[in-house]
């Protein structure tokens, strides 16, 4: 079978990088995490490592450079200074890129999503301070657009994921924020544990985003960035109800839960595309 | 001239900062105000044209889409404006990495003297008198000790010139000496040591003289240039003989005498006797005990190719003075001891553990902060120093109560994991070896927290020096910690250590005596700014650095690597082994110290101990008729501030980073109930997980210690066996923080008491550890929980902490799949009750409540209780439990309520089928908080498996879950209560249900 390679964000601050490694790998990619400053090369460090090898490229959660200006702000000039011309390569050439939390405010603030006419340098939205004023975390239930081109949740109708921020608030102009909804890049949006749309409601909503959106993506669906945490549910364990479920079905005499958590759904998407298509 | 950029959030935003202020205000002092709103400022001092200006402010600092900014004053319609920057000195994260970002993008380096501040101003607006906005500005905004304010009214606002251009530099204006120390008697030396802060014992004061007086140490000083002892040399010798490096107090003697019996006994090192002792026996007996006693952390094993490392301390001086930075520094500084174990491990959690006064306290004394904005520093502190290392935060404690009103407790506690070989060699093994190179990496060194441990070492006074404050930098250690992580791997160093307490003078100090020797050169060692002295270089302990022993071959690889990570590394000497510890500035040496001589010759601290048992301090049962509204006592006592809801913690903090979750800090149906333990799975392609909980029991103490300690590990015990811990792997860390025990007539005159409260808590925490097979693979003790707090008199008044004990236990479980929580699962589902409940309600939550003590303590039979813990838990290992949770404070029916209410369900159960004491009162069966007990929930299909798996054991069936929703207590016939589950959630959650 084709090895897809998978590249994870490491150093100044990003903390998330074991488990996101861990889900790609599971999901069957070739990953590898790797520090920022190995391939954005200053001369003196070598090897210098090339965003080129690899089909998915992943900004993952942490605080980066401590996040004091802004969650994401400072990784992403670093990024458009040293990389801006690589990584628009790597786009063009229709590969993946994948934001989680700190990750998805990099991405914003490079312009990666939702780039707008496929303007992929302009910043149009923003994840500010949560409205409670502070980090949050908690379980949320998201619901999936359909009619999103985005790649990583394709079959997904919803999902259960953590959210850990304390700037996940979405916030674009409401003419922004409609041409995200017809255009169909609100990918993820904040729902109630009955499925239905959180409306803005504490605690379904947790940190008062416009529209409840959790994720937006690019116009070709290749971009995402979301707040919530896929690597954090890695394995069925990993879910807050987990061991209430396994009773409940062990009484109907159902299988209990067991494996790979719901979270790997979304990197296999991405695996099994890249394999495909790259 | 520097410049100054403010930066806003657009109006059409919510300013939640602003708004949690204004909350704040209300909340705290009851000030009315209209609306607060926050300008970032950063003050750049660096020569820099205008189009470099425009392109940092669009690239770096302005986010479009959300804020607005410039060059020029933004502040408008506001009555007051309050203006909070750091002091000099003082670490600001956020002016370093500002600094870092204009470098790069502007590929400038900047000079010397050139640096970038951020400070922040308040607009205020609304119908507010000066004195009020400058409370905010004193007790909300800013903490004096690090920060500075200024209140501008309106009218006195120029905008044109704005708030000026303050650049807090450190600048000193002298350059740096060593001085030479008179000790021509032990008076001089004395005089010195209280000039200079330095708590020396009067006891050690003529063994370091006639050390420096020794003819033939006088030979061989006089050979380095050198005569009487240097301030290098006196700072170095009082820093390791201090009681927070040394524990003096644990190696004392202890004469010991129970006033009741007159019997009289001599203990000779509770370390030895009480921790040591069991801890070496207990290690024989189980092979995953790896490596104790002598390292920063204990180390256990976790599988084959993994071993875990766990450790825990308090940060109590520091908090009490500045709670955010106290804490931070706390946790972040605990994290460095993992990191500094064996050859070093990954971080993978972190607990905390908070002693404070009551958070509504408006009694007379007035506390250095009031408990309430205490208690929130030290909250945001270990919020940001775990969430900012991307180190989960899975478990913590919090208890209230005045005796920490003196001196509030801070407990982290940290656990790492590293493979159990390192390039072939094993890990938790590390020796400095003579010709290694002397390695320190992280931060850089300033006057910050110079005379930290001789503060931690005494009573706080408003003579503490404020100097030991500082804030620690979670975003620089995490840099430094995955550098280590990469170095290690590649087995570039051989040894490694923190800088802690005392700073470099006590890394390499102990790093020296693996090879019995050391020279270093202090001028290498990387300023801050200028115009440290040598002594200070020596003893600062700026925060965020490790100490490392690398070969001269690895040193290349070792530096870039150092350099790909963005972390600063500096050689600063070579160890040796000369059998001395030399210390040279620019050539000339300032100290020339013997190796052993800090380990010989020094008297032992002694103690006289008076046991003055309950009944001779006049304590006995109350007298109290049985009550008749026992379901108003359980609505009560949900809604204590040591019993309810304290969610709004746990939330903040982040439990689920490195995605190995399994048994969260909040469980249940609507997950808003503390599980007993915490779970991780450290390995993620393994299965095996850690649990791990914690417990304390200080209000017990009031009634005897012994009890306090036994408590204090039977329910750590417990709460890790209730979610699947292993009781054949129990690994231990003891927490003392004890109030001063040396007698004095006037200071304290109840000093003998307390040192045999000391001597009782060592001896319980002996036998239980034995009993249970417990060893004590980490512990710290921090005495002096005392503080002298203003009255409304003008007096002041001794206030002393309970003596306190945090236990941790931590666990290896072998499967996780098999992991239980505490919620009750299914209506039909059986509810049982392991353990005898006896008439114990001394020092219980109840008799609290009702304004008593009371004398009949818990006692734990350690023996009759382990034996059905491990049924428990091969009950649990076969699946037989849908749910585990041990009873501890407020006991039974605050317990079965918890469960109830974690799995909103209802519960019909009979008082009378407990086992319990033959004729025990109704309300002794609810509100005893007798040790040893379990509420235990089975399916109705594994009712037979479950006991004939738990036969032999005090467990009983005492009821069902039902779906009425309605939590019903009978005994026999007769309904002792009938309570709406979600209607007792309601009172549980009800005092601090509103805070984020």
């Amino acid at each position: 079978m084709k090895k897809v390679r998978a590249l994870v964000l490491t150093g100044y601050g990003l903390n998330c990088d074991y488990e996101t490694d861990y889900s790609l790998k599971t999901a069957g990619a070739d990953s590898h995490r790797v520090h920022i400053n190995q391939i954005i090369s200053p001369a003196s460090l070598q090897p210098k490592n090339s965003l080129d090898p690899y089909q998915i490229l992943v900004f993952g959660g942490g605080f980066s450079w401590g996040d004091d200006h802004g969650a994401g702000v400072l990784m992403a000039a670093k990024i458009r200074h040293h990389l801006g011309e690589e990584l628009s390569s790597f786009i063009s050439e229709g590969k993946l890129v994948l934001g989680i939390c700190n990750g998805f405010q990099a991405m914003v603030n490079l312009g990666l999503v939702p780039a707008f006419g496929m303007k992929y340098r302009e910043r149009t939205v923003a994840l500010t301070y949560n409205d409670s004023g502070n980090f949050i975390d908690t379980w949320v239930n998201l619901r999936v657009n359909n009619l999103s081109p985005c790649i990583f949740t394709q079959g997904i109708d919803t999902i259960e994921l953590p959210v850990r921020h304390g700037e996940g608030k979405f916030f674009a102009e409401d003419e922004r924020i409609g041409r995200l909804l017809t255009d169909n890049q609100v990918v993820l949006t904040y729902a109630d544990r009955m499925g239905k749309q959180a409306k803005g409601a504490w605690p379904a909503n947790p940190n008062g985003s416009l529209g409840d959106i959790a994720g937006i993506c690019d116009p070709t669906g290749r971009l995402f960035g979301l707040m919530p945490h896929p690597e954090a549910y890695n394995h069925f364990t990993n879910h807050p109800d987990w061991t209430r479920k396994k009773e409940c079905l062990s009484r109907k005499g159902k299988v209990p839960p067991s494996g790979e958590g719901d979270g790997i759904r979304i990197f296999r998407n991405a695996v099994d595309y890249a394999r495909e298509n790259l | 001239m520097p410049v100054r950029l403010e930066i806003r959030l657009k109006k059409e935003l919510l300013d939640a900062e602003g708004y949690s202020i204004k909350r704040k205000a209300k909340e705290y002092f009851g000030y009315e105000v209209e609306r607060i709103r926050v300008i970032r400022v950063i003050t750049i001092e660096a020569q820099l044209d205008e189009p470099q200006l425009e392109r940092i402010r669009d690239d770096l600092f302005t986010n479009p889409v959300t804020e607005k900014s410039s060059y020029s004053p933004l502040a408008e319609d506001f009555d007051w404006l309050i203006r909070v920057g750091y002091r000099p000195g003082v670490r600001d994260t956020a002016g370093s990495t500002a600094q870092e970002a204009v470098e790069d993008l502007l590929g400038i380096t900047f000079r010397e003297e050139e640096a970038i501040f951020t400070s922040k101003l308040f607009e205020v607006k609304g119908d507010i008198q000066k004195e009020c906005v400058e409370t905010i500005a004193k007790y909300l905004l800013a903490n004096e000790i690090i920060q500075q304010w200024k209140v501008i009214s309106k009218e006195q606002w120029d905008p044109l010139i704005g708030i000026g251009h303050i650049t807090p530099k450190v600048i000193i204006a002298k350059s740096p000496s060593v001085s030479e120390i008179p000790i021509e008697s032990d008076e001089d030396l004395e005089k010195i040591s209280k000039e200079r802060n330095l708590a020396l014992n009067p006891r050690d004061i003529p063994v370091i003289r006639n050390y420096f007086l020794r003819d033939d140490i006088r030979e061989k000083r006089k050979k380095m240039g050198l005569d009487l002892p240097t301030d290098v040399e006196i700072e170095y010798i009082s820093q390791a003989r201090s009681d927070h490096c040394n524990h003096n107090t644990f190696r004392g003697l202890f004469r010991y005498r129970d006033l009741s019996t007159g019997e009289a006994v001599t203990v000779d090192n509770l370390f030895k006797t009480c921790i040591e002792a069991p801890t070496l026996a207990i290690q024989k007996e189980k092979d995953w005990v790896v490596s104790v006693l002598w390292d920063n952390a204990g180390v256990g094993r976790f599988d084959d190719d993994h071993l875990y490392v766990i450790t825990g301390e308090t940060h109590n001086s520091p908090s009490n003075m500045e709670a955010y930075g106290g804490a931070i520094t706390g946790i972040v500084g605990i994290y460095r001891d993992p990191m500094g174990t064996g050859l070093g491990s990954r971080l993978i959690l972190g607990m905390y553990g908070f002693c404070v006064g009551p958070r509504n306290y408006a009694g007379d004394l007035s506390p250095h902060l009031h408990p309430r904005r205490l208690l929130d520093g030290v909250i945001e502190g270990v919020r940001d120093g775990g969430n900012k290392s991307g180190i989960p935060t899975p478990y913590g404690l919090l208890l209230f109560d005045e005796s920490y009103l003196g001196k509030c407790l801070v407990f982290v506690t940290a656990m790492g994991i590293m493979p159990a070989r390192v390039t072939g060699r094993p890990s938790h093994e590390k020796a400095a070896r003579p010709g290694d190179l002397i390695i320190m990496c992280g931060g850089r060194v300033g006057k910050d927290g110079i005379h930290g441990v001789t503060a931690a070492s005494e009573t706080f006074s408003e003579h503490t020096p404020a100097g030991h404050v500082q804030i620690g930098d979670p975003y620089t250690q995490k840099k430094m910690h995955d550098f280590l992580i990469e170095a290690r791997d590649e087995g570039l160093f051989s040894f490694i250590t923190d800088n802690g307490g005392g700073g470099l003078s006590s890394s390499i100090g102990e790093s020296a005596r693996f090879s019995n020797g050391c020279r270093v050169d202090l001028d290498r060692v990387p300023l801050k700014y200028e115009g440290l002295d040598q002594w200070e270089i020596w003893v600062s302990e700026s925060q965020e650095r490790m100490t490392l022993a690398v070969s001269p071959k690895n040193i290349e690889r070792f530096m870039e690597l150092s350099r790909k990570h963005a972390v600063e590394s500096t050689v600063l000497g070579e160890f040796n082994d000369s059998g001395y510890l030399r210390l040279d500035y620019k050539g000339k040496t300032c100290a020339y110290v013997r190796m052993d001589f800090l380990e010989s010759e020094f008297p032992k601290w002694e103690f006289d101990a008076e046991w003055i048992p309950p009944v001779l301090r006049g304590l006995a049962e109350p007298v109290i008729t049985e009550p008749t509204g026992y379901g108003a006592i359980l609505r009560t006592l949900l809604a204590r501030p040591n019993i309810c809801s304290r969610n709004w913690i746990a939330r903040q903090y982040d439990h689920e980073v490195q995605g190995g979750s399994v048994i969260k800090p909040l469980v249940g149906k609507n997950r808003d109930v503390p599980g007993d333990a915490a779970v991780v799975r450290p390995i993620l392609s393994s299965l095996r997980g850690i649990a791990v909980s914690q417990a304390l029991c200080p209000h017990y103490s009031a009634i005897d210690t012994y009890n306090m300690v036994a408590n204090a590990i039977d329910e750590a015990v417990r709460k890790v066996i209730a979610v699947g811990g292993d009781p054949r792997h129990l690994g231990g860390v003891d927490n003392f923080c004890w109030p001063t025990i040396q007698f004095d007539e006037r200071l304290n005159p109840d000093g003998k008491y307390k040192a045999a409260q000391l001597v009782r808590a060592n001896w319980a925490l002996r036998d239980y550890c034995l009993a249970y097979g417990i060893p004590l693979l980490s512990g710290k003790d921090s005495m002096y929980i005392d503080g002298n707090l203003a009255g409304p008199y003008g007096e002041r008044r001794r206030v002393s902490g309970l003596p306190t004990l945090l236990f941790t236990v931590c666990s290896v479980i072998e499967d996780i799949a098999g992991c239980v929580s505490m919620d009750a699962k299914c209506a039909g589902d059986l509810v049982y009750l392991l353990g005898k409940t006896r008439d114990e309600l001394g020092g219980s939550e109840y008799y609290q409540m009702l304004g008593y003590t009371g004398a009949n303590v818990p006692a734990v039979d350690a023996k009759r209780s382990f034996q059905s813990y491990q049924l428990l838990s091969s009950a649990m290992k076969k699946g037989l439990v849908a749910s585990c949770h041990a009873v501890s404070r407020g006991g039974l029916a605050v317990h079965l309520a918890l469960v109830a209410m974690a799995g909103e369900i209802g519960m019909d159960l009979d008082l009378g089928a407990i086992q319990a004491d033959k004729g025990l009162s109704t309300s002794r069966r609810l509100f005893s908080e007798s040790a040893g007990r379990f509420i235990i929930t089975v399916s109705e299909e594994g009712q037979e498996a479950f006991e004939t798996a738990m036969s032999g054991s005090p467990a009983a069936l005492i009821g069902r879950c039902v779906n009425t929703g309605s939590f019903k207590l009978r005994r026999g016939d007769e309904i002792v209560m009938s309570e709406d589950v979600m209607a007792l959630k309601e009172c549980w959650k009800g005092p601090f249900g509103g805070l984020v």
